[in-house]
């Protein structure tokens, strides 16, 4: 990064941008299930913004055909309402990741704000900060989640977003504040306050780049924390029906179709499964990506 | 669904007159030992210290197995009073249902050894006002309350009615109280309980404080712990752990001979998937009603030896309206949707399995509807699926159509709120499957789910809600199957014979229908005073009242009923015989488990 300390000119710039493309290119082409987790999470935020597109607002539903096995019609069977499973899956994506996102970016935003504020000011800010981390990192969210939900419907993927960002920080904070640490007593930061740089440079220009890697790679995996925390109330009943939210089919799979006694409505509980597991594996496969990227020593391997 | 088993286990709670005597089963060889399998299904999760206590929620008491009641009471169409012998072998009822005299089992015994006296009964019904029952309460003016209980010898007790509010149920209510060892619960009632009895009974501030420490006295019964459990049932508990509750054979039972299994097993379980497993495995010798879809249904008929038993339940659900937000209040918007409701559709994809589609709203289960109102049941508009006059009623009422969507007459959008206890997953597919019904009519529509069902309660009370299903048709007493629709609910209060009318919103009133209405072919009528005679009506003069009411029900729709549950019954053929098949004794009171009954009286026989 120390790089960055040249005088830039357009062209060195290009040549870096080109560069880096090319180096992204060769890490995809080195493991193809690197390119697979690029598709899978392509196609996920697809599927979120576009596939509810393709349906009516309100998805039909056939009484003569609920709780049908997997068939050509319907390749995950249908709900115990007769619609189709696969249709509910996609048309549910949309809130699941975009509170997802919302929550990943607020994880991460609030997390390295904290962090890096801390660990760059050190004394009297970083006790009075971390202290307030420490306890944000002791009060369990999922028993405070169940009680907040009594009183709030997070009818909106955005307030369920919001509200699952803030229980989400605490290890962001604590991470990005030890890598601040060791970084601003490294050689490139020392001199860069010997050339007199402002403060705002040095962490915009200097520590965060260093950085950015570390929490990108935090966002993707706060998505799918984020994933599993809400399915997980949606699958315990304690948020608002929503027929075609994941945890809330899982729960009616369970519960309502009997999906763990009857083959025949294995589709509905497999379908939502599948998803999240397939976003899990796409964000693992980026994340490993993104790993060799950024990492100067793995590259050059 | 488990949840709302155990609902409407509790509001079944009600029932009325007649009378009836009994004698024990005493046919056949029994004794053939063997365990039996079973669970509670009025009570998820075993909690292994908890005492055996009938009153405490959790306590590990098992009705009609380890805790016996004065007489089990049947589930008849029309007369409540009837009931199986228990603690009594007979019972006779005063014509005029003014008084009950109970003879009590000869041979009845403690598990202890100590015999069953009258002095148990007369503590048990002390410890019952603690509690309040039906026919035991200090409540003022509470209908068909005791007013004295006699010991007329060591084995007969007579118990009369309090004849300025009398109800035709008062013997159900006496028959169905649990009884308890005095010589082990003597200390939880002070000696000086009865007199305090006395002195509740009267008026003013003496009263008023006798009756509050009478009510008092409840936590102090419902904390109460016995050391070991001393039972007169069939059966005794042996220990209790987190999975599974053991009892074993009461040696000293009056009808010992005839009791088949020598231990019994009650299995822990948390939810209906659970009770699914167990029966699929043909782990269950018996389980009363648990919701299950008609797949898994197939899968547990499929399991060996299982048979499922259909009875009779005096059950319906129906769509209520809260009549104070509009357009609910116009009787031609309620008729409207009446007819946009396909009532076989629901029933299919919600409980296809534990429900009957309702035929028409009467506000009667269809199965006991005949033997009340007659031919009148045919007469009743049946709100059969008819778009078009759906559309004729909407327009009478106001509702303008844009774009394909009804809206209120003002223009302004219309959604049909319909809220649901979330756990209740078959009000839930009902309520999902009327919103696709009514979308694809051009009525928009929305499904809102509650964390459970007290707050479910407690909300719809209150006004909370647009539309809301309602348990009804709670028989087989005439007073209990119409105050679910013109009672305390629709803002009828009856005290002591006296009706009084709150004002919507107010007092729970939340339907808030309208105090008179005037129905084609009678006239004006006031639907709450109807309901309050019903009360004390004998069955032949409840009939014509009914038939009133079940006009004015069928054309003003206070709510839709939709369908009539139906009570399975899961028994296992492989180890055990002789189920019965009759709807009376399918069916018990409030809590009874069924197959303690079957197996105290010697029905269930032992395969050999």
């Amino acid at each position: 990064m120390s790089a960055t300390l040249l005088p830039e000119t357009t062209s060195t710039s290009a040549a870096m941008r080109r560069n880096f493309w090319r180096g992204v290119w060769r890490v995809m082409r080195r493991k193809p299930s690197r390119m697979a987790g690029v598709v899978i999470l392509a196609g996920f935020i697809l599927m979120a913004a576009f596939g509810p597109l393709f349906y009516p607002d309100h998805l039909p539903s056939d009484p003569d055909s609920i709780s049908r096995p997997p068939s050509w019609e319907h390749w995950f069977g249908t709900d115990p309402q007769g619609r189709d499973v696969l249709t509910l899956v996609i048309t549910g994506s949309r809130y699941v990741l975009l509170s997802a996102g919302v929550t990943a970016l607020i994880t991460v935003v609030v997390g390295t704000a904290i962090g890096l504020f801390s660990g760059f000011r050190r004394g009297r800010w970083d006790t009075v900060l971390m202290r307030i981390t420490d306890m944000k990192l002791t009060i369990p969210s999922l028993p405070l989640l169940l009680v907040l939900a009594t009183v709030w419907k997070f009818g909106n993927p955005l307030q369920m977003g919001l509200v699952l960002g803030l229980f989400g920080w605490g290890g962001v904070a604590r991470a990005v504040r030890a890598q601040t640490l060791s970084l601003r007593e490294r050689g490139f930061i020392e001199a860069a306050r010997g050339l007199g740089l402002s403060t705002r440079h040095i962490i915009g220009k200097e520590l965060l780049p260093s950085m950015a890697p570390y929490i990108a790679m935090n966002m993707l995996i706060a998505v799918t924390g984020a994933v599993y925390a809400q399915v997980g109330l949606f699958f315990l009943g304690v948020l608002p029906y929503e027929s075609d939210n994941w945890g809330v089919m899982l729960n009616l799979a369970v519960f309502q179709a009997g999906a763990m006694i009857t083959p025949n409505a294995l589709g509905y509980l497999l379908a939502p499964l599948l998803a999240i597991l397939l976003l899990t594996l796409g964000i693992v496969l980026v994340v490993d990506a993104m790993d060799e990227i950024f990492n100067p020593r793995l590259r050059e391997e | 669904m488990k949840r709302l088993a155990a609902a409407v286990t509790l509001l079944g709670l009600a029932t009325v007159t007649a009378c009836s005597g009994g004698s024990t089963t005493q046919s056949g060889s029994g004794g053939g030992g063997g365990l039996f399998t079973t669970i509670d299904v009025n009570r998820p999760g075993l909690d292994a210290a908890a005492p055996p206590n009938p009153y405490n929620p959790k306590g590990n008491s098992f009705s009609a197995f380890n805790a016996m009641k004065i007489g089990w009471v049947k589930n008849h169409l029309t007369d409540p009073n009837q009931a199986l012998p228990g603690i009594a072998e007979s019972w006779e009822i005063a014509p005029d249902n003014s008084a009950i005299t109970l003879k009590l089992q000869p041979n009845a015994k403690w598990s202890d050894g100590q015999p069953v006296t009258t002095e148990d009964v007369r503590m048990s019904i002390g410890i019952a006002y603690t509690q309040g029952s039906t026919a035991f309460s200090v409540t003022p003016g509470a209908a068909g309350a005791a007013a004295e209980v006699t010991v007329v010898d060591d084995k007969t007790l007579k118990i009369t009615q309090n004849m300025d509010n009398p109800s035709p149920k008062f013997a159900r209510g006496v028959l169905d109280t649990t009884v308890l060892p005095s010589h082990v619960w003597k200390d939880v009632l002070p000696a000086d309980f009865w007199d305090k009895l006395k002195t509740a009974r009267g008026e003013g501030a003496e009263a008023e404080k006798a009756r509050e420490e009478i009510t008092a006295l409840g936590q102090k019964v419902l904390a109460f712990a016995p050391a070991k459990d001393v039972s007169a049932g069939p059966f005794v508990l042996e220990r209790v752990n987190p999975g599974e509750a053991l009892l074993v054979k009461n040696k000293h039972f009056y009808n010992a001979a005839n009791v088949a299994p020598a231990q019994v097993k009650f299995l822990n379980f948390t939810g209906n998937e659970q009770i699914w497993n167990y029966l699929t495995a043909g782990k269950l010798d018996h389980s009363g009603f648990v919701a299950a879809p008609t797949d898994v249904m197939n899968r547990i008929k499929q399991a060996p030896g299982n048979e499922v038993i259909k009875g009779y339940s005096p059950v319906a659900v129906g769509m209520g309206f809260n009549q104070s937000k509009k357009p609910y209040d116009n009787v031609h918007v309620r008729r409207g949707l009446a007819y946009l409701i396909n009532r076989d559709e629901v029933t299919k994809v919600a409980s296809p399995e534990g429900g009957t589609p309702a035929t028409t709203t009467t506000g009667i289960h269809q199965k006991a509807a005949p033997a009340w109102i007659g031919d009148t049941v045919g007469q009743l508009e049946p709100y059969k699926p008819d778009p078009a006059k759906a559309e004729e009623e909407f327009k009478q009422a106001g509702l303008t159509k844009k774009d394909g969507k009804w809206t209120l007459s003002d223009g302004s959008p219309w959604k049909v709120s319909m809220t649901a206890p979330s756990g209740f997953s078959d009000w839930i597919s009902a309520q999902e499957n009327i919103k696709s019904q009514l979308i694809k009519n051009g009525v928009d529509a929305e499904v809102v789910t509650v964390a459970d069902y007290p707050l479910y309660l407690e909300e719809l009370a209150a006004g909370k809600y647009d539309v809301g299903f309602w348990l009804m048709a709670l028989g087989p007493a005439p007073y209990d199957i119409y105050q679910r629709l013109y009672g305390a609910s629709n803002g009828w209060t009856n005290v002591a014979g006296k009706v009084t009318h709150a004002a919507p919103g107010k007092g729970g009133n939340w339907m808030g229908g309208p105090e008179e209405i005037e129905v084609e072919g009678i006239g004006k009528i006031n639907p709450g005073e109807l309901t309050a005679k019903l009360n004390t009506a004998t069955a032949e003069e409840a009939k014509p009242i009914m038939t009133q009411l079940a006009k004015a029900a069928n054309q003003d729709l206070p709510v839709i009923q939709l369908w009539d549950y139906v009570n399975n019954q899961f028994v296992s053929n492989s180890r055990f015989t002789g189920w019965p098949h009759d709807d009376e004794i399918l069916r018990l009171g409030t809590g009874v488990l069924a197959s303690g009954v079957w197996i105290q009286l010697g029905m269930v026989k032992s395969k050999q």
